[in-house]
This record gives structure tokens, C-alpha cells and sequence, in this order.
């Protein structure tokens, strides 16, 4: 479960103004539920997820990640999560297992059951063959496998994703995928980010629109298409843009 | 905090060191190669070098201008130095001279004195520089001396006296120092700098990569998400270092004594059975840890605070540089320990190592080094932890707030640290070198010209070129009255406890006396009062306020107006390049930067710092009055008990200066 309410971040810029990546958003995930932040490279997708994950402390609003709020309670809220970060780098010279393994071993996991989760979910995400390699030697989708592993060894009831399939093959895309769904189907609350419509359209029960840190529109893919019209995601997205800022400034950006 | 995660942290972290081979090269086995070499063959190189030279030929030219009986005898007796060639001098001996074929020219002159003894004199032209030119001098003399104690013997014995009288006094030395002692104090000098420069360098192998290492590869939002604690995190990563640097040092130490005890044994005699004692060995290692455990603490602040491995060396740089320069301190004679040196890092453990290697230590000293650089330790771990903390220091982003382009769009980004660090680094260097040279030709002019042209004018054309308006940026305007007229009542009681400091500081660390003679200089100088007064006060309170208060203190308010005058108030002390005088100058930079922060004006600082200055005039100058000796005990020193009256002026004057400026 997360709720996110009136969440700002400002950060201050060079020439003395300053810069609201995030400005006053508020949203729900709820147990069970696949919820997909949806905007263009800059939106503010990144930094929600970093307060939310309590990297960042947010400049104004809060935030509860299974009841506990992310700046009073974040040690809390750090246990009960697991966060993909986006362009996430891993330790070269450890092997998968092991990097699984201290990750887990922060989380506090006994051994066994450290042992039994990498197992299971070396089985669903098909990574017995590379499980010991060491990290340098792996491709991007392995490393993307472990990482997805890594951020919920200590099997936390919300899981946040940040663009979990960018840059990877269609067959490791779709296996991810398949992984994500199966995660709701165990109760999970699922929030991930992407700037691949497609993706949001296969996975997500209910799609919230950010656009230069605002919320353009929040709901399941039936209402959205309602409200705006449109049956393409694309088409609707574009539409809910347009009615935020004039549509020049929108094709500026690359999708 | 958890010790089990401090443990995973450190015990992965220990895992990734072991798998990197440059690391491990660096720590383990270089200087287990390092010392076998260093010692023994050093040693053996040496030796072996020595023996070459003295027994080269060398070819040596011979003037002897007397050509008596004497005359040729030193040149009989000198021919028979094994593999010298003597050759007449000519027309060529120069040219070969200069050519190095010829090594030395001898000449021999003689003189009568007035009971008509006949005196002889030799003169051995050489190069002094060359180790074979020292050399052959040595021969020759020894060789001279040899012949003249002949000559001398065998006219005793015509006049009928005990040739063995020449050997009436002869000196034979005792060393009351053992060989073990002898490599003491020899290893005393040079260990203690191997082994902090040791210590540093395996430190800082680690460090860069734990922190800055992780922001590269992007692995340190991973970390930080997970539900270890900052501080276990920071704990973890720091024990690495440690333990990265305490192996380094063991390492060390073991090769050292290993080298010692078998290798120098057999390489020199006489150095047989010396090694280092195990007492040694423990009493540096307890040394060490502290010294360990604070570049640990140190270097890993720096590597959190930097944004990558590349800029973490850099900032390790300045580091590493002034470290070397403490350490070298065990290089000067007769710096010997006590209880200050005890307190300065890294000096500390040198003269610390020095005194143990000869085994004349005072425990109190190691009680205190260790102590004082704990505390320094504890510091330096709390920095880290908060920089573990701070949100903009972890995601720190490419910051070009100091491009010539972000000036150009707003000429106040021109006021960021960076480009204040190099203005004053740019400052500092033209003043020591023109300032001093302006000063040595013409002391009066000298500081007249460095205040107005090094100091103030190049601000004054900054601000101009960059159009900025002098009033806002430096605070160049009219205080409140009542402002105005609390300034006396804080900066004379300011002045005096100042001086008050500089004289405990004289007490615990004493001024060389060549220092107290330039100093009084600056004040007894060949001109009238008045225009002393301005030289010594006005003008400094002028224009060292522009600069520094002004100008200086605009770069860092970034950071808050606290740090703005803490930083700018330690580069003013430092501008004024006097260790006795930093903490005095350092206090009163605090002060002013305060009076001008506080109330918006700098003519507060600058009239502040002219009082200041005025009064240790008055001091020098009407000191033997009468009106001043209660204050005043022998040789200008302000009496102690000043210290308390002046406290209570300066608290009240402050807290009322506070009320006025709210």
C-alpha cells in the first residue's frame, strides 16, 4: 500500500531559482494492484520514487509506504519496500549470489531463507546458469535479473520499479514482465515507472499521468480512455498533455 | 546501531579488496619487497660504491715551485698513493682540469718566518661537489700529514729529543651508543615518514572506491535504500580502511624488523644483532591504530563527498602533500617531542617513532597522541556520518555554478568557493613574493603598496569589470550610530584578549627570538607617528577588511553566513603566513566577520580592525609610560588579570552590538 500525498521537491538551481521536479502530487497503490507512473524522460517519475524510497526527503507533503510515514518512520518504510533503482550499477567483482546474498544479509534475512527466495526466484526468472558468474562478466539483462532480485530478497509487501525493462531484449523484457504480474498475484503492491506506453498498457491496473512534476490524470485504463476519447495509450497520453500545455512543447520531447 | 550489518558491510567490502590485485600489490606485497631493498640493498650499494671510488686512480698535477728536500718528499710520498698518476703542471693543466682528467692540482709554496724557519705551504685545488674529488683531497691531506709528522720526527731526533713526542696527545673515542642504537636513530628518521606515508596511501587505495567508487557505478542508491542504517554503512566502509591500513602497516613493520634482524646481519658486521625490539614494535603499532583510524575517517569523508574516484585523488592530493611535510619532521635535528608536538597529527607519531626507535620516550606523550588524535578521529567520523546524511552531498550533480558561462549569465555566480579558493590562493602567492620584495627593499612603502595594490585593488577592479556594485557586494555603507559607537567597547577588550592569547601561545611554544625582532620592527619604524599609525592601522583595517570581510567572505555564503565567517576568517589568518600569529588573527577574523554580517556594514570590521591594530601600537609604543604600566608587565606583555574585565567589556559590548543590529 502507497500513499502519496501533496508531494513536492524543489531543487535549487544555479542561477538561484529553484526547480520543481515534483510538484504537489498525491496518488494510491493499493495491495494487489500493478500502478504505473506514466511521462516522458523528466517528468518526475524518478524523483517520486526516490522520496518515496527515502533517498530524497521531499521539500513539502509526505508519504506512507505500508502505513509508515517515509520521513518519521523511514527506517520502517525502508523494510518494507524494495526499490529498483533505475540505472542500477552493481558490485563487478562479486559474484550474483554474493551480491544477492549481502543484500539480504542488510535486510537482515536469515540464511535459509536468503537460500530459499534465491532459489525461487532464480527458478521464475530463469538465472540458474548465471547465478555464480561474477557480475563483470554478465549481459544487461542478467544484471538486470539480479538486481531485480537483490531489491526483493527481504520480500517486502510494496515493490517499486523504476523503468525495469529499459534496455533490455524482448525475451528478458517479457520474462520481467511475467515476474511483475506473478508479484501481484502473491498481494504485492506494485508501483513501477516507464516511458514505454506499451508496457503500461499490458501491465498496469490503473496508469497515473505525471508531466513536469504534475499529475495529468490518474485511474484504470477504461476511465482514462473515457475521459479523454482515445483508445490508443498513446493517443490518450498526448491528449492529456495537450490539455496541460499547448502540443508544440510535447513534440519537443522523444518518447 | 547494529554490529551484525557494520559486519556484512565490512566483510563484503573486505571481499571486493581481496579480488582486486592493484590493491592488494599495494598493501601487501610491495612492501614486502619495498624494505629488503631498501635497507640491505641501500646498504650494499652504498658500501659497495665507497670502496669503488677509493679505489680509483685518479690523475693529479703537481706545481712544486720550492723544489727543496721538503718539497720533494711530499711529492715522493704522495706518488705513492696506490693507482695516482702525478703529472708536472703546464700550460694544459687547466683545460684538463676542466676537462675532469686532471682531479686535483697541487702546489707547493714556501715562506720564511722570523727566526728563519722555512714553512711550507700546499694547496689542493678540487672539486668539493664530486664524491671523487672529496676523495683524492682526503688522500692527498692524510698523505701530506704523513710526510710532515716524518719530517718532524726526524728533526726531533737530530736535536736530540723523543721522536715519539709528537704522539704526545693522541684522542681515542669511546661510542657509548650500541649499533642497535646507531640504527635506531637512523630508522627514527626515516621509518616514521615511510610508514605515514604507508599507512596513508593504503588508506586511500580503499577509500576512494568505497564511497565515490559506489557513486560511479551507481551502486550507492542500492545501498542506501536497503534498511542498514547510514551509520552502519559509514562504520562498516570505515573499519575497511582501517583494517586496510593497519595490514598495511603491519606488513610494514614485519619486513622492516624482518630485514633488519636477518638481511642487514649479513650484509655489515657490525650491525649484527640489531633489530627492533618487540616493545617497539607494540608501542608503534598502538601509535598507529589512532593515526590509522583517523586518515580512515578522513579520506572516507572525502570519497563521500566527492562525486567520483577521479575527483576523490584529487581532493586526496592536499592531503597526502601536507601529511609528508609533517612526517618529514622526524628528518630536522633537535625537533624533539614534547607535550604541544604531542598534539599536532602526524608530527606527533614521527617524534613519537623517533624517540621509541632509540628508545627514549615519555609515556605521556604517547598518552597524548594517542588521545589527540582520537578526538581528531571521533570528528572526522561525525563529519562523515552527516555528510552519509545529507541528501545533496550523495547526489551531488555535475556542478558548473563556477563556469565562466554561468557567470556570464548572472555575474553573482561569479561568488561561489571555487573561484574564492583561487582567488585567494592568487592573493597569497603575489603577496609573498612581490609584497615581500616590495617590503625588503623599503619596509614603510613596502606595506603601504601591499595593502593598497595587492590587497584592495584587485578586488576594486574585479567588481568593476564584472559591474558589480561595490555598496551591495561589500557591504560598503554607513553602520547605525549606536553600531558605531559599541565598536570601541568590542574591539579594545577584543584586542586584548588577542594579545592576551598570543602571549599564552609565546608561553607554551616560545617565539624564536629572530621572529620578536622582525615584529618590533614593524612598529619602532624610522618615520613619525601618525603616519605609522596609518600604515599599521588605518590602512589595514581598510583594505585588508575590503578584501576579506567584503570581498573574501561573499564566496562562501552558500553555506550559510556561520561558515561564510569561519572559512573566511581561516583564510585570513592563513593570508597572514605566521604560525604563532594564526590563532590570534584567526580569532579576530571570527570577530569581525561577525560585526559585519551581523549588522550589514562593513565600516563596523574595518573600524574594528583599525583599533585593534592601533592598540598593539599604543602598546609598543607608550608602553614604558607611566599611565600604562599597571596594565603592562615587562616588555610590552598585558598583564593576565586583564583577562577577565576585558571578557566581561566585550561580552556586554557583543550583547548589546547584538540587541542594536536585530
Amino acid at each position: 500500500m502507497i500513499n502519496v500525498m501533496n508531494l513536492s521537491k524543489e531543487f535549487p538551481k544555479k542561477d538561484g531559482t529553484v526547480f520543481k521536479a515534483v510538484d504537489d502530487i498525491s496518488f494510491e497503490a493499493r495491495d494487489a494492484e500493478i500502478v504505473c507512473l506514466l511521462g516522458v524522460n523528466g517528468a518526475g517519475k524518478t524523483t517520486t520514487m526516490r522520496i518515496l524510497s527515502t533517498v530524497f526527503k521531499p521539500t513539502s507533503g509526505t508519504a506512507e509506504i505500508q502505513g509508515f510515514n517515509i520521513l518519521s518512520q523511514a527506517q520502517q518504510v525502508r523494510e518494507n519496500l524494495g526499490f529498483l533503482t533505475g540505472d542500477t550499477g552493481l558490485y563487478n567483482r562479486l559474484r550474483g549470489s554474493e551480491f544477492i546474498r549481502y543484500f539480504g544479509r542488510l535486510y537482515s534475512v536469515p540464511e535459509k531463507t536468503i537460500d530459499e527466495r534465491i532459489k525461487e526466484m532464480a527458478d521464475l526468472l530463469d538465472m540458474h546458469d548465471f547465478l555464480d558468474k561474477k557480475i563483470e562478466f554478465m549481459s544487461t539483462g542478467m544484471k538486470q535479473k539480479v538486481s531485480i532480485v537483490r531489491s526483493i530478497i527481504h520480500d517486502p509487501p510494496v515493490m517499486i520499479f523504476d523503468e525495469p525493462t529499459s534496455g533490455l531484449d524482448i525475451l528478458t523484457a517479457r520474462n520481467i514482465v511475467s515476474f511483475i504480474r506473478q508479484c501481484k498475484q502473491r498481494g504485492k503492491c506494485v508501483l513501477f515507472s516507464t516511458h514505454i506506453m506499451r508496457e503500461a498498457e499490458r501491465l498496469a491496473d490503473r496508469v497515473v499521468m505525471i508531466h513536469k512534476g504534475k499529475v495529468l490524470a490518474n485511474g484504470s485504463l477504461e476511465e482514462l480512455r473515457q475521459q479523454s476519447n482515445q483508445t490508443d495509450l498513446d493517443d490518450i497520453f498526448v491528449h492529456f498533455v495537450n490539455q496541460f500545455t499547448d502540443e508544440a512543447e510535447v513534440l519537443a520531447h522523444e518518447f | 546501531m547494529n554490529f551484525r550489518k557494520v559486519g556484512v558491510v565490512f566483510r563484503k567490502e573486505l571481499l571486493e579488496v581481496l579480488r582486486d590485485k592493484r590493491t592488494l600489490f599495494a598493501t601487501l606485497i610491495l612492501p614486502v619487497l619495498l624494505y629488503p631493498l631498501l635497507i640491505v640493498g641501500f646498504n650494499s650499494i652504498m658500501t659497495r660504491q665507497t670502496e669503488v671510488l677509493q679505489e680509483q686512480g685518479a690523475t693529479i698535477a703537481v706545481m712544486d715551485s720550492t723544489n727543496n728536500d721538503v718539497s720533494r718528499k711530499l711529492v715522493a710520498d704522495m706518488s705513492r698513493i696506490e693507482n695516482y698518476t702525478f703529472v708536472p703542471y703546464s700550460a694544459s693543466t687547466a683545460k684538463l682540469y676542466d676537462e675532469k682528467d686532471i682531479q686535483a692540482v697541487v702546489s707547493i709554496r714556501d715562506s720564511v718566518g722570523i727566526d728563519g724557519t722555512q714553512f711550507y705551504k700546499v694547496y689542493i685545488q678540487y672539486d668539493k661537489s664530486k664524491d671523487k674529488g672529496r676523495i683524492v683531497f682526503d688522500k692527498l691531506k692524510s698523505s701530506i700529514s704523513e710526510t710532515e709528522k716524518g719530517i718532524q720526527k726526524a728533526q726531533l731526533a737530530k736535536s736530540g729529543m723523543n721522536p715519539e713526542f709528537m704522539e704526545l696527545v693522541s684522542v681515542r673515542e669511546r661510542d657509548t651508543s650500541t649499533a642497535q642504537k646507531k640504527m635506531g636513530m637512523l630508522l627514527g628518521m626515516f621509518l616514521p615518514y615511510i610508514m605515514i606515508i604507508m599507512l596513508l596511501t593504503g588508506a586511500s587505495t580503499v577509500a576512494a572506491d568505497l564511497v565515490a567508487g559506489e557513486k560511479e557505478r551507481r551502486t550507492l542508491e542500492t545501498l542506501l535504500v536497503s534498511s542498514a542504517a547510514r551509520q552502519e554503512l559509514v562504520f562498516g566502509k570505515y573499519l575497511t580502511i582501517i583494517t586496510l591500513a593497519m595490514v598495511n602497516v603491519i606488513v610494514n613493520l614485519f619486513s622492516i624488523s624482518f630485514s633488519l634482524k636477518f638481511m642487514l646481519a649479513n650484509a655489515a658486521a657490525d650491525m649484527s644483532g640489531v633489530q627492533m625490539p618487540i616493545s617497539a614494535i607494540i608501542i608503534l603499532l598502538a601509535a598507529m591504530i589512532p593515526l590509522a583510524t583517523f586518515f580512515a575517517a578522513l579520506l572516507l569523508s572525502i570519497s563521500t563527498f566527492s562525486r567520483n574516484m577521479k575527483e576523490a585523488r584529487t581532493y586526496e592530493q592536499p592531503i597526502l602533500w601536507v601529511a609528508m611535510m609533517m612526517a618529514m619532521i622526524s628528518f630536522l635535528p633537535a625537533v624533539e617531542m614534547n607535550n604541544l608536538m604531542a598534539l599536532i597529527p602526524v608530527v606527533n607519531i614521527a617524534l613519537l617513532f623517533k624517540a621509541v626507535m632509540i628508545n627514549e620516550y615519555a609515556v605521556s606523550h604517547l598518552l597524548i597522541t594517542i588521545g589527540s588524535t582520537l578526538l581528531l578521529d571521533v570528528l572526522a567520523v561525525w563529519a562523515t556520518i552527516k555528510l552519509f546524511t545529507t541528501e545533496s552531498v550523495l547526489f551531488r550533480s555535475e556542478d558548473d555554478g563556477g563556469s565562466i558561462k554561468a557567470v556570464h549569465q548572472n555575474k553573482r555566480n561569479f561568488f561561489n568557493p571555487y573561484y574564492g579558493l583561487v582567488y585567494f590562493s592568487i592573493a597569497l602567492i603575489v603577496m609573498y613574493y612581490l609584497g615581500s620584495y616590495w617590503q625588503i627593499k623599503d619596509l614603510m612603502a613596502g606595506l603601504q603598496k601591499t595593502q593598497l595594490l595587492i590587497i584592495a585593488l584587485p578586488v576594486w577592479i574585479i567588481l568593476r569589470v564584472l559591474k558589480l556594485k561595490e555598496k551591495d557586494i561589500l557591504r560598503l555603507k554607513a553602520p547605525k550610530i549606536k553600531e558605531a559607537l559599541l565598536i570601541p567597547f568590542i574591539a579594545i577588550p577584543a584586542a586584548v584578549i588577542v594579545s592576551i592569547v598570543s602571549q599564552l601561545i609565546n608561553l607554551v611554544f616560545p617565539f624564536p627570538p629572530k621572529y620578536i625582532e622582525v615584529m618590533s620592527k614593524l612598529f619602532t619604524m624610522d618615520a613619525s607617528l601618525f603616519k605609522v599609525f596609518i600604515v599599521m592601522s588605518v590602512l589595514p583595517g581598510f583594505c585588508e577588511e575590503y578584501m576579506f570581510r567584503g570581498f573574501m567572505m561573499r564566496f562562501f555564503e552558500k553555506y550559510g553566513d556561520r561558515m561564510a565567517v569561519l572559512i573566511s576568517a581561516l583564510l585570513f589568518a592563513a593570508f597572514h603566513l605566521d604560525p604563532f600569529r594564526f590563532l590570534p588573527v584567526f580569532l579576530l577574523g571570527l570577530l569581525l566577520g561577525y560585526l559585519t554580517i551581523r549588522s550589514g556594514s562593513i565600516v563596523n570590521s574595518m573600524l574594528s580592525h583599525t583599533i585593534n591594530n592601533g592598540m598593539a601600537l599604543v602598546i609598543v609604543t607608550y608602553g614604558d609610560t607611566s599611565w600604562l604600566k599597571p596594565f603592562i608587565s615587562s616588555s610590552e606583555s598585558l598583564r593576565f588579570w586583564l583577562l577577565l574585565p576585558a571578557a566581561a567589556i566585550l561580552f556586554a559590548a557583543l550583547y548589546l552590538f547584538h540587541k542594536v543590529t536585530s
